[in-house]
């Protein structure tokens, strides 16, 4: 309809044959339209196939192979996936920790970020100051972070285990304790929290205001407005934080490869690290895609389950409720 | 109380000066001392590490040699922010590389993803929808999939040790740039394109003299979060950068950690200078950005959603 827009009407010309040559003309402009697309999402195409499809199907090809990139590659058949499965010294245990991090670091993270946002969405003074401060650990990039973590969890001098002396405990020498060395990496995370304080604020910031009305008047205390009022209209944003945390922390990297470098006794190696260890380090590359793979899989299963069960507590607006 | 006068008297307020009364704050939203001090606990734990980076960057070697760290600082030796560029490591290359790296591949993403995103929200063409299902599905997949081939195919064209492996990938978009345009293009009135084409503008003329100078927020948008991504990677560089004159600051001051063995104690008061001037220029960045960050914050969060 716009392309007849753009023709000027030919005057005095028999109408037949005037709709004929507009249709003729529309359809030149519908191809030189088409073309145009493709030309313009070329770059986006060609992106696909070189450095993602492509990638990927080789990716596939090599996990069943062993391969050490300057040879060529032997096919192995499942070797790769029944070694990692049932054979490898530490890859469940890896598995076990990646999931052990991911699994209390993102629940735990959502709620630190949901009480602040919540202390955050009342009427205080210094608002923005209080906001800021909790904010700014989100934006120190993650290898300052880890460095920054690494004088933090000092034994001695660091200042977690100085606060713990001043109540009495006696801290652990965190990263090189194979029962503390988890939690210290959980704790760290925990530190940037406030990135996702700032997206629940915005999300309180829509939930109408009649509905914390109706509740004063129904008598509901604090907690209980939090509860049937805040949370409930927050959970999509708190779905969405949740799979986003999910994906992320189990790709978790640069923190483990600074901190720890898996250490100590394989306690605080996760999957990525190892992936990383395996194809860069011993150039087991055929290995380290079934380790890729096998991360992937474990990523999909828990976004898959995230979605599933999101039917029963995510509320969105626009449903309607029986 | 005051918000259960009767209504009678409550409306038509007298010459702009007498409102009615305001009704007091909800208890949802009150505040009382409690609040308070748990946000001045709260913050005080968030901000504590950071004033301890400051204060070791600021410690004497000694201080630091000897372990004899505090959170508040107890020296004042700011001639470190100046000595770390002395030492073995070129940090000043550090630093450039960070910023050619981050540079271009913003360029790269703006230039790549505000054409494809275009494409998708304006131009008709058949197997649009798959293509863009396609699109949308690509974000699912992690990195780590494609890491394996994507080095052996840098390896191959002969680009390990050079920027190439972590920039050029940046000018073929990304599906969630794309995405964050398309949704921004999308609430941009059509009749501007029709009004555009009837002035005898083609498809690249409405894209690059119409859309691109309206996309600007958005734009602006995607270069802070490449920007922020590339300068902060670690992965990137580790995998493909080798030599110290080519290594960016995120690998760079690291390699600071490890490369001092000699030593008892690695410099940590330099390292922490390294972190300052990492960490720096993104919080600058999102100052001055944080309008446009809110706002791709928000369509990413309603792209999660729907």
């Amino acid at each position: 309809m716009t392309s007849t827009a753009l023709e000027p009407p030919a005057v005095g010309e028999p109408a037949p044959r005037r709709r004929q040559a507009t249709r003729q003309k529309l359809t030149a402009h519908r191809r030189k339209e088409a073309l145009t697309f493709y030309l313009f999402i070329s770059p986006w195409v060609i992106g696909f196939v070189v450095f993602l499809l492509g990638p990927m199907l080789f990716s596939i090809y090599l996990s069943f192979t062993e391969w050490d990139s300057f040879t060529a590659p032997v096919w192995v058949g499942l070797d790769n996936y029944i070694t990692l499965l049932t054979d490898d010294p530490i890859f469940m245990k890896v598995m076990g920790n990646t999931a052990y991090y991911s699994l209390i670091s993102v629940p735990l993270g959502m709620v630190v970020s949901l009480f602040i946002a919540n202390l955050l969405n009342k009427k205080v003074r210094f608002r923005k100051l209080f906001r800021t401060l909790v904010y700014l650990p989100h934006l120190i990039p993650i290898v300052a972070v880890a460095l920054i973590f690494q004088m933090v969890f000092a034994p001695e001098a660091g200042p977690l285990n100085q606060a713990l002396a001043l109540i009495g405990i006696d801290g652990p020498n965190w990263l090189m304790d194979a029962s503390w060395v988890k939690p210290a990496l959980i704790l760290m995370s925990l530190w940037q929290a406030g990135g996702g304080t700032i997206l629940l604020l915005a999300g309180m910031n829509g939930i109408p205001k009649e509905l914390y009305e109706a509740a004063e008047i129904d008598g509901a205390s604090g907690f209980r407005q939090f509860w049937s009022v805040t949370f409930p209209q927050l959970t999509p944003v708190i779905f969405f934080n949740l799979i986003m945390g999910i994906i992320g922390s189990f790709q978790v990297f640069a923190q483990v490869f600074i901190l720890t470098g898996g250490g100590p006794d394989n306690a605080s190696q996760m999957a990525v690290p190892m992936l990383f260890d395996e194809a860069f380090r011993f150039y087991h590359m055929g290995y380290g895609s079934a380790i890729a793979w096998i991360l992937f899989v474990v990523i999909m299963a828990f976004t898959a389950l995230a979605f599933a069960t999101s039917g029963r507590w995510v509320f969105y607006e626009s449903e309607v409720r029986q | 109380m005051s918000a259960m006068t009767p209504a009678p008297t409550a409306p038509a307020p007298v010459a702009g000066r007498t409102r009615p009364p305001r009704p007091r704050t909800l208890s949802a939203f009150r505040s009382g001392p409690l609040t308070y001090g748990l946000l001045v606990i709260l913050s005080a734990i968030f901000t504590i590490p950071l004033v301890f980076v400051v204060s070791i960057a600021l410690s004497s070697d000694t201080t630091v040699s000897t372990g004899q760290l505090s959170i508040l600082p107890r020296d004042f030796e700011f001639s470190n922010f100046v000595d770390i560029f002395r030492t073995s490591l070129p940090v000043g290359s550090f630093l450039v590389n960070s910023v050619i790296i981050a540079v271009s591949s913003a360029i790269g993403q703006v230039l790549s993803s505000s054409l494809v995103g275009y494409a998708f929200a304006r131009l008709r063409a058949p197997g649009k929808r798959p293509l863009f299902f396609v699109v949308i599905a690509t974000m699912m997949i992690p990195a780590q999939i494609t890491m394996i081939p994507q080095f052996w195919i840098f390896s191959q064209l002969g680009w390990i040790d050079t920027f190439l492996p972590l920039i050029v990938p940046q000018f073929f978009s990304n599906a969630f740039n794309i995405f964050l345009v398309r949704q921004f293009v999308t609430r941009i009135p059509y009749e501007m394109d029709e009004a555009a084409s009837i002035d005898g503008l083609g498809f690249f003329g409405i894209y690059a003299r119409l859309i691109l100078p309206m996309m600007t927020p958005i734009l602006i948008a995607i270069a802070i979060f490449t920007l922020t991504a590339m300068w902060g990677d670690f992965m990137g560089p580790l995998i493909y950068i080798n030599s110290e004159d080519k290594m960016p600051l995120a690998l760079g001051v690291q390699y600071l950690t490890s490369t001092s063995q000699e030593l008892q104690t690695p410099p940590w008061n330099l390292i922490m200078v390294g972190s300052i001037f990492l960490s720096l220029p993104m919080i600058i960045i999102y100052y001055f950005g944080q309008r446009y960050m809110y706002e791709m914050n928000l369509s990413a969060g309603s792209a999660g959603v729907k």
